[in-house]
């Protein structure tokens, strides 16, 4: 048994229904090859250093799992016949991180949870203010103010209904090492240069780092190949 | 590039090490970009000073990175 981390990348304008759909068809997957699916991330959208597919930006997402190494070429099928995907990268991982990946979703759906408590409550609370004009203004300030907080914990004493949907939002745990999500940007620009090139070089890594690294390790989706 | 006559005496530290990072993760890409020249290349170790295990560590996170769209390839 192995650890083994998936990177994949969606087409941007999926919605979180079709990425679930792929997400639990990969389950299936590697279920089926007697694996264990741990934790998945969901590290959202960013901006693509270089276009894929004329593509700018995707939705990305992290999946552990555990398995013998005969799932790797049965994942390579899965995704090579899911066009929703626009590229994955399988990698070797350890326990640490597998359970690293795990810690930091329980944090998340922690902090979501408590977002959702106060958004519920601050329901109540406003149900119960209601004929209160002032007060429910107030509150409306109030919220404006907590909401650009990125930590999840300004919910707890968030009045704000606001805060609903913002819950969905609420995995600034996440987004704690990636933070930097603006600066990508600009490396946008000069990428669409790189773009007709990126492809065969990427297969060259590709082959490069198979070949140094792991065999298990591998990467796909080089549409321009059909 | 330019070769400066008298080379640096000052002996550049690994950071990785400094940071006491096991391994570089290609997932922090932010942290990774300031090991790449503006054109996108690797920053040789003699630059970053950087210690032979973690520069190789190194090489191999940007490569992932790069695949998967995080860090750009390098610009001619
Ligand atoms: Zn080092």
């Amino acid at each position: 048994m192995e650890h083994y981390e998936i990177m994949l990348i969606f087409s941007p304008e999926l919605e979180k229904e079709e990425h679930e759909e792929v997400l639990n068809g990969l389950s299936d997957v590697i279920v089926k090859q007697a694996g264990t699916v741990g934790t998945i991330l969901n590290w959202r959208k960013r901006r693509l250093a270089y276009e894929i597919n004329k593509l700018q930006e995707g939705h990305y997402y992290l999946i552990y799992f555990s398995g013998p190494g005969t799932i790797i070429p049965e994942i390579e099928h899965y995704f090579r016949v899911t066009d929703d995907v626009i590229r994955y990268m399988v990698v070797r991982t350890d326990e640490q991180e597998y359970a690293a990946a795990a810690e930091k979703a329980a944090s998340e759906a922690a902090a979501a949870e408590k977002a959702a408590d106060a958004a519920e409550t601050a329901e109540a609370i406003e149900d119960a203010a209601a004929t209160e004009e002032t007060e429910l203004a107030e509150e409306t300030e109030l919220a404006e103010e907590a909401e650009p907080a990125e930590e999840a914990e300004p919910a707890e004493e968030a009045e704000p209904a606001e805060e609903a949907e913002p819950a969905e939002e609420a995995e600034p745990a996440e987004e704690a090492e990636p933070a930097e999500e603006a600066e990508p940007a600009e490396e946008a620009e000069p990428a669409e240069e790189a773009g007709p090139t990126d492809i065969d070089e990427a297969a060259e890594t590709e082959n490069a780092a198979s070949e140094s690294e792991k065999p298990e390790e591998t990467s796909g989706k080089e549409k321009t190949d059909q | 590039m330019r070769r400066d006559r008298g080379r640096k005496p000052k002996k550049k530290i690994c950071s990785f090490c400094v940071d006491k990072i096991e391994s570089v993760d290609y997932k922090q890409y932010e942290k990774l970009k300031r090991f790449v020249t503006e054109r996108g290349k690797v920053l040789p170790r003699r630059i970053s000073g950087n210690c032979a295990r973690h520069q190789r560590q190194l090489t191999r996170a940007i490569k992932k990175a790069r695949i998967m769209a995080l860090l750009p390839f390098t610009m001619e």
